[in-house]
Parts: structure tokens; sequence; C-alpha cells
């Protein structure tokens, strides 16, 4: 277990739970006829995130952090590849399926593990046209097409 | 019976044959493929259906897709065993047990005939349940046709404390999860009043957070971040697989546990929380206890890997019960398939049976045809599953995640819910590696809403009085059985005595 995550954790859910309270208190409470609003249910549930938070807090104070031995994480690869996965989804829109997906797998392949480039290719190729054949063409379905200046 | 009969029809039409063929061939591939559980494989492959139906009508759409969401749940159940007996590291949770003994048996070249029990188990297991799950259907929902608000309100407070007294090692955490999970439920329009809520003016909200986004960011994405930052070395050979037909005294062997399995895996699997990990371990501990030999566990006896393979897939068959007759998902797998079914504005429960016969019995006899392909897929084709294994991560990492995010954005069709889906990536890794369980989060997003409707409607019947839940018998022992399920393994802890706990479902 870990100690400092599970204190953040707890904090940031202590925090969630204000906010989801402070927030229902701002939700008008018209009701139709009925004594229960869309606010109370919120309410409540904030309300009961509060007290648990408050509960793993002190309960975070007396276990002892049992340390394993730590792994080396693999940070590079992974920012590597949940940066270039935002970028997909921001280039998705703007140059294509076929483009981003193919370029978002061959960046993923070599950065999992460096060589067979042209497997990578391939795979990535295989999968982005494929999909964007099957889904399109054949299913009817919509996915952003070529850009502009290729079309 | 004539119901079944009409749910064979359903099931036997040529595209419904064909969507559980590929559910439970996808299934045993998620099953074999370490790190991807039935969870994700489900959560995963929803938008592939949703994009596959897109052209049939609502109601046979819903039950294609039903049809293969659920022959992924249980074929990975037959997948799991796999890799457990061959590698030693089960594909799933729930054939954490098997690996005891069928790697044992490998190690002795035994591990032809431990798959074939395998399947041999899983098929007559999913069979009992099947039949279980016919008769059992139509009573229970016709009791909980006579439910009111109130007492569905306390049925849906039991599910989800059945489900957080065993997630995880952490109770409080568990619940922070549950209650997390309402709290985003309530994100959007509210149903009853038309009012918006926290949605800050972002269009994108209105609708709420979609379900399928959350799930597949959760479990899929989050289950993929962790197979890279966590890289495994996995250089254990692979044991040879042999001959595939068991002999006889195997097969006599195995008879016994193969039928307990059945009977302690369903009723473990009806019970809301105790998912098929937990019914995979009793029953090995069951057979252990009334062998013969006990001192025979562990070094590879057949009954070591019948018990717990025919428990799992009990289990998975059990736990459909509450979900298609209560509407009540008993675990983590379920609640994504009830969310799935949602989205088709099919709405599990005691209805389900009236409204949407053909959804409700087709997939009812898609599972005895499901079970059936399984086992004929299985004996044959396990060396070829076993090569499944072999798939670099190299390729399968970075190919969830592009299907992830094509599945999302066919769906949804914005780039808002995939920097969402990613969002949901990173928070699912951090929860889990941190013992958040996430199988409560979610259940608690896909019963947040009925809850609160429901909870709303008794109070608006009863004038705001809070006692109303007190007050009706039947929802005062649900109630009742709720606290006892949270203050018994707690009493338990405090007796110093261990509890066993789900750790996934």
């Amino acid at each position: 277990m870990n100690k400092t995550f599970d204190r953040i954790a707890t904090l940031t859910f202590l925090a969630i739970g204000v906010l989801f309270m402070i927030g229902s208190l701002r939700i008008s409470k018209s009701a139709y006829g009925s004594v229960v609003g869309p606010n109370v249910f919120p309410f409540l549930l904030g309300l009961i995130l509060v007290l648990l938070s408050v509960k793993l807090l002190f309960e975070t104070m007396r276990y002892r952090s049992t340390h394993g031995e730590k792994q080396r994480l693999q940070y590079k690869k992974f920012w590597t590849i949940f940066i270039s996965s935002i970028f997909y989804a921001i280039l998705l829109e703007p140059i294509g399926y076929v483009i981003t997906t193919f370029l978002f797998l061959i960046i993923g392949f070599q950065t999992m593990e460096k060589g067979s480039i042209w497997k990578s290719i391939i795979i990535a190729a295989c999968f982005s046209l494929g999909v964007y054949g099957l889904y399109v063409k054949m299913l009817q379905g919509t996915l952003p097409s070529w850009p502009i200046w290729l079309r | 019976m004539t119901f079944l009969l009409d749910g064979f029809q359903t099931a036997l039409q040529l595209h419904n044959l064909f969507f559980a063929f590929l559910g439970v061939l996808i299934g045993t591939a998620v099953g074999v493929l370490p790190g991807i559980g039935p969870m994700s494989g489900v959560a995963l492959l929803i938008p592939v259906t949703a994009s596959m139906t897109s052209g049939f009508e609502p109601a046979q759409a819903a039950t294609s897709s039903i049809i293969l969401l659920a022959g992924v749940y249980y074929g990975a159940m037959y997948g799991g065993s796999t890799t457990s007996i061959l590698l030693n590291t089960p594909g799933e949770s729930s054939s954490v047990v098997t690996a005891l003994d069928g790697y044992q048996m490998a190690k002795q070249g035994r591990a032809g005939s431990a798959l074939a029990i395998a399947a041999i188990g899983s098929f007559a297991a999913g069979i009992v349940s099947l039949i279980a799950l016919v008769l059992l259907a139509e009573p229970l929902s016709n009791v909980a046709l006579k439910f009111g608000p109130a007492e569905y309100f306390s049925l849906m407070i039991l599910g989800l404390a059945a489900v957080s007294g065993l997630a995880g090692n952490s109770m409080t955490k568990a619940w922070m999860m549950t209650v997390f999970g309402l709290l985003l439920s309530t994100i959007g329009l509210d149903s009853v009043s038309g009012v918006e809520r926290f949605t800050y003016n972002i269009s994108f909200l209105y609708g709420g957070l979609e379900f399928l986004t959350v799930a597949v960011g959760l479990f899929a994405l989050g289950e993929v971040f962790k197979a890279i930052l966590h890289k495994e070395q996995n250089n254990d050979r692979i044991a040879k697989i042999g001959r595939i037909i068991p002999a006889k005294e195997e097969l006599k062997e195995s008879a016994g546990p193969i039928a307990r399995g059945s009977l302690l895996g369903f009723l473990v699997g009806i019970l809301p929380g105790a998912g098929a990990t937990l019914a995979s371990f009793f029953s090995y501990m069951l057979e252990k206890k009334i062998s013969k030999h006990p001192e025979k566990f562990g070094k590879g006896t057949i009954a070591g890997v019948a018990a717990p393979e025919s428990a799992n897939n009990a289990a998975s068959g059990g736990a459909m019960i509450p979900l298609l007759t209560l509407g009540i998902p008993g675990s983590g797998t379920t609640a994504i398939l009830m969310g799935a079914l949602m989205m088709y504005n099919v709405q599990p429960g005691p209805l389900l049976f009236d409204e949407h016969p053909d959804v409700a019995w087709g997939l009812i006899a898609s599972m005895f045809i499901g079970n059936v392909m399984l086992l004929i897929l299985n004996m044959p084709l396990v060396k070829i599953f076993a090569k499944i294994i072999e798939t670099p991560p190299k390729y399968l990492l970075p190919l969830i995640i592009a299907i992830s995010i094509f599945g999302v954005y066919a769906v949804q069709v914005t780039t808002f819910d995939i920097f969402l889906l990613l969002g949901f990536g990173v928070l699912g890794y951090l929860l889990a590696t941190n013992d958040f369980p996430l199988a409560p989060l979610v259940l608690g997003l896909v019963l947040g809403p009925m809850i609160e409707n429901n909870m709303r409607r008794a109070l608006t019947a009863s004038n705001g009085d809070f006692f109303v839940f007190i007050e009706k018998p039947i929802s005062f022992v649900l109630l009742i059985a709720a606290i006892l399920w949270i203050a018994i393994p707690f009493l338990m802890k405090l007796k110093g005595k261990s509890v066993i706990v789900n750790e996934d479902m």
C-alpha cells in the first residue's frame, strides 16, 4: 500500500465531495409538487463521500506503509504513448482517421520495442485501412475521412 | 417452455449464430491473453458490436449485441484456464486456483487432459447453470414485479453493499468508489425535472458521462497503461500439450468434482458481490476437504482442475440471474453487460421477460448454443489458442488503445469523449494499482439513476418521509440484509479472522 497516494487520493475525494455538496446547493429546487428535488440525492452522496474520506484519512494514519521492492516503472514509454494518444485525439478530426491511426500505431509499436519497422508499418497500415474500409465503406459509419488536400 | 423454444428460434437465426460464435471466439482469446480480463474485453467490444449492429432494428440489435457480449463473458472463463495450465500465469483472476494443479499436470506431460477436463467441466457447469437460470427466471421476476419504488431502492442498496463489502482489501475504499460512481451518475440533465446538474454549461455533459467511455477508459485503457508501466518479462516456456483426449479413469475421477463445482459455483454466482473468483476458490477448498487423498492437491490432481473450472463457469451463469430478473448486476462484468443493454434502451429487470422476451430468452438460448460451440472449439483448437499467448505486447497494447479510441469515437462522434476516455484510463490505472477497486465505481455509475429515481418516487409517495424504507416489510428486510452484509465481515475481521475478498471481478 502506498501511503502518499492514499493521502492525496483521500484529500481529492474529500474535495470532490465538498464541491458536489456546494454544487448541489446551487441546483434549483423546483420539484413539481414533490418535496424531494433534484438536489437531494447528490447532496447526500457528497456528504457520504466526505465522511468516508475522513474515515480513510484516519485509517491511513494507522497503518504502516508496506513498501515492497519498488519496481522501476517505464515512465518514458508511458508518457510517449500517452502524449501521442492525446495528439491522436486532437488531430483525428482535422487530418482524418486513417493517417492519424497509422501514425499513432507506428509510434506506439516503436516505443514499445524498437526494430522490425516494416512489420510495424504493415500491421499499422492493415489496421487503419481495414477499420476504415470495414466501418465506413461496408457498415456506412462515420469517421473523419481524408484531409481536404488529399481528396 | 414455449418461451425457451422461441428463444432458440431467435438464437438459431443465422446472424445470431454468427454473433454467438464471434463472441465465444473473442472471449476465449480474451481469456487466454494475459492482461485483458473479461471486464475490459466486454467493455472494449461494446462499441464494436454497436457499430456492427447499427443496420439492425433496435430490438434485434440489442439481442445480437448482448449475445455477442455474453459470449465474450463466458468464453473468457474457458480461455482463462489455458494460460493457467500451460504457463502458470492465469489469464484472469478466476483461474488462479486452476494454476495450482493445472500447471503441475502440465509439467508431468498431462497438459492435454487438464485442458480437456477444464473444457468439459466448463461445459457441464454452463449447462447446469443455464437450466437453473431457466427454472428460476420466471418465478423470480414475478416476485420482483410486486416491488414498489421503496423495495427497489432497498434491493439496489443491498446490491451495492454486497459488491462493496467483498471488493478489494479496504472496505472504506470500496465504498468511496461506489459513492464516487453514484455521484458521477448525477452529472447531466436530471431525468425527473429536466434541471441541469454539474454541467457548467459544457454541452457535451448534458447527456451525462457516457457509461461506455468511462468503462472502456477505466478497464481497457487502465490495464493497458499498467502493462506499459510495469513491463513484465515472460520467459516461461509453454508446456507441451500432448494427448488431448482424457483417459477414462480421469473422466471418472473428475465427474464428482465437476458436479459439485457446478452447483457450488452457481450458488455463489447468484449472490451479488461474490463472483467467479470466489466460486473457484471455494470449490477447490471443498474438494480438498472431502477428498480421500488431500495430499495430492497441488501436485497435479485432476480434481483440482475440474472443480474450480466448473465453478467459475457456473458462477458466470449464476450471475446472469440477478442481472436479468432483478436488474441488479452482481459484479463488474455484469454491470458492464447491463450498461450495454441500457444503451439499447433495454432495461434489465422483471419487466425484461414481458417487454423484451426475445432479448431475454434469445440470450439464454444462445448461451446453450455458445457453450456447445466452446466445447467444440476448445477441444481441437486448444493448440491454436495456446499460440495466442505468444502475441507480443509490442503490437497488442497500442492496438488496444487504437481500438478503444475507435470504439468511443464511433459511438459518440466527439473528440471530447476521447479525452474523457484517456483521463479515465489514467484514473483507472492510479486507482486500481492503489487498491481502490473499480467494479463498485462502475456499479454505482450504472445503478445511480435507478437508485435516485426509485428513492425520489418512494419519497414523493410518502411526502418526504424517509421512514418509508423501513415501514415497508420487504424493503426493511432487504436493508437489514444489506447492513448484515457489511457488518459480518467487519465483525469477523475484528475477531482476527481473515476474510476472503474478491480482488478482481
